[in-house]
């Protein structure tokens, strides 16, 4: 495999901690920063450490707007302009937020580019594991505001904790947990679910 | 912890959120690695400060690129002109109507009505069959790399040995100037049939050299199989793919020893293969048989050969007829 992870910085950049719930890890960020100017100078091995950080925030964002089928290819589609375009980012503590918009403007020409193709359904249960219930769940996720959708299955799909959500994506833990119990609630109310708040 | 389950599975479990953890989890971002990458990417700010020095730089070069132009029209870019020649194959999520073009990370996939051709640089073209998936890992000069995830190409090159490389979950075949297909199933497993020149398969330090009119299996846990002529005995074909399979050792040496029993003087590079692969307790069988249809060449002994002399092996090997193994193994070395 020509990219081998090294896994120790991996590590370090996917566990970077907030000190608190307002206040970043000065050290993650910086870290982040450096890793962001690696990418920039072609640093390959640091590109392989910024995809292993934020590839399910992106996998994430496109699950809840394209077809199951082709969000790894839309994925492996956002790095390469994220590797292309690195340059350009003047803030690198704005990484989060931009990733996050090069992947919904992917999803849009998505559609763009699609709207002459004859598609197949969007979802078809069948053909491997996925069970009819989880499409049916997922579909309703894909209804729920842009916010709330994006950080549920950041959440639920993921296995994002709520500290992790909001340093990947740039929001405050304070909107991350407010998008999350009010994206549950309405995702509740929507599976006719009862009870557990 | 923050004692709140949906906040990070902290705390009281929440059956609901459990429930929706549950169903949609198998949905999680594979652990596919990061995508092969262009060149570097360009650095405009860089490039702004940089600006009337480059302007200068730039005027010397299209002065020299006037002056290389013929040269240059040669050089390989790091994309491959890809061709639908039925249904719309896809590159990435982009359908392709006509023609475009297929850069390094990027995948094509055609499905049940779909096919495609990719030009390789400047050194050959690759069919796409329909329903498969096979991405650009890499092309470059003198080197053009290919990741077939499933499905079929067909591969005609005309360079020199070592240039085209296609990935498989099973082998990596490397093409020693010639014209193959290629075939990878739904679990990884494959077969290779070449129809000019050869192709090397290679998967953990286990080789096999596949020449013209013969095929070769290969297998995800144990790499590329035995090769053998498409018109050898049938009965031999199936005995050697139940010897590749084979795990026990009083199975391999049942299945071995159908192999010898059908062996012509057409299959001596399947026996050659054999030599490396049997048992210890065997190999004097297969050596004995091999020498039967080929003898050993002057210089070559059958203890050099039974203790796997690497002179004595590549030795019988150019007695085939088919090329020098130094051939082979020069070509190897700047690998």
């Amino acid at each position: 495999m020509a990219y081998v992870l090294d896994l120790g910085r991996v590590h370090s950049v996917l566990t970077f901690q907030p000190r608190g719930a307002e206040r970043r890890d000065e050290a993650a960020k910086s870290e982040l920063a450096a890793t962001i100017r690696a990418v920039a100078s072609g640093d390959r091995d640091a590109f392989s450490r910024l995809y292993a950080a934020y590839v399910r925030m992106v996998h994430a964002i496109l699950l809840g707007r394209v077809p199951r089928r082709d969000v790894d290819d839309l994925v492996q589609d956002v790095f390469l302009t994220v590797y292309t375009r690195i340059a350009e980012l003047r803030d690198t503590a704005a990484f989060g937020g931009w990733i996050a918009a090069i992947a919904r403007n992917r999803a849009t020409d998505y559609f763009r580019q699609s709207r002459e193709q004859v598609e197949l359904p969007a979802e078809l249960p069948g053909g491997d594991a996925i069970q009819v219930e989880t499409l049916a769940v997922l579909d309703i996720v894909r209804k729920l505001p842009e916010a709330y959708r994006e950080t549920l299955l950041m959440r639920l799909v993921e296995g994002m904790s709520g500290n992790e959500i909001a340093e990947r994506s740039g929001l405050t833990p304070a909107s991350v947990r407010v998008n999350l119990h009010r994206g549950m609630k309405l995702l509740r109310e929507q599976l006719g679910w009862q009870g557990h708040e | 912890m923050s004692n709140d389950y949906l906040w990070d599975g902290s705390g009281t479990p929440d059956p609901d959120v459990q429930r929706l953890e549950a169903l949609l989890g198998g949905l999680r971002a594979p652990l596919a690695p990061a995508p092969a990458l262009p060149d570097a990417p360009l650095r405009w700010r860089t490039l702004r400060y940089l600006g009337p020095l480059l302007a200068t730089a730039a005027a010397v070069l299209v002065m020299i690129g006037l002056t290389l132009q013929t040269r240059q029209s040669s050089l390989p870019s790091s994309s491959w002109e890809v061709a639908s020649l039925a249904g719309r194959p896809r590159v990435g999520s982009a359908a392709l109507a006509g023609t475009g073009r297929i850069a390094v990370g990027q995948t094509l996939i055609t499905d049940a009505g779909s096919q495609a051709r990719m030009t390789v640089a400047t050194i050959g073209q690759v069919t796409i069959d329909t329903n498969t998936r096979v991405r650009l890992v890499a092309t470059r000069d003198g080197h053009h790399q290919l990741a077939l995830e499933r499905g079929t190409l067909h591969a005609v090159i005309n360079a020199p040995p070592g240039q085209f490389v296609v990935n498989t979950p099973s082998a990596t075949a490397t093409d020693l100037g010639c014209a193959y297909t290629l075939h990878v199933d739904e679990d990884g497993a494959g077969l290779l049939s070449v129809s000019s020149g050869w192709v090397a398969l290679e998967l953990n330090g286990r080789e096999s050299l596949v020449p013209v009119g013969a095929s070769c299996r290969t297998d995800p846990d144990r790499g590329p199989g035995t090769p053998s002529y498409d018109d050898a005995d049938p009965a031999l074909r199936e005995a050697l793919d139940a010897f590749d399979e084979a795990r026990d050792a009083r199975v391999r040496a049942e299945t071995l020893r159908a192999v010898l029993a059908h062996a012509g003087p057409g299959d001596a590079v399947t026996l050659w293969h054999l030599i490396s692969r049997v048992d210890e307790s065997d190999r004097a069988m297969v050596i004995d048989r091999l020498a039967d249809l080929l003898p050993m060449p002057a210089g070559v002994t059958r203890a050099a050969v039974l203790a796997l002399d690497r002179t004595a092996l590549d030795q019988w090997w150019n007695a085939l007829g088919l090329g020098e193994a130094s051939w082979w193994r020069n070509f190897k070395a700047p690998m």
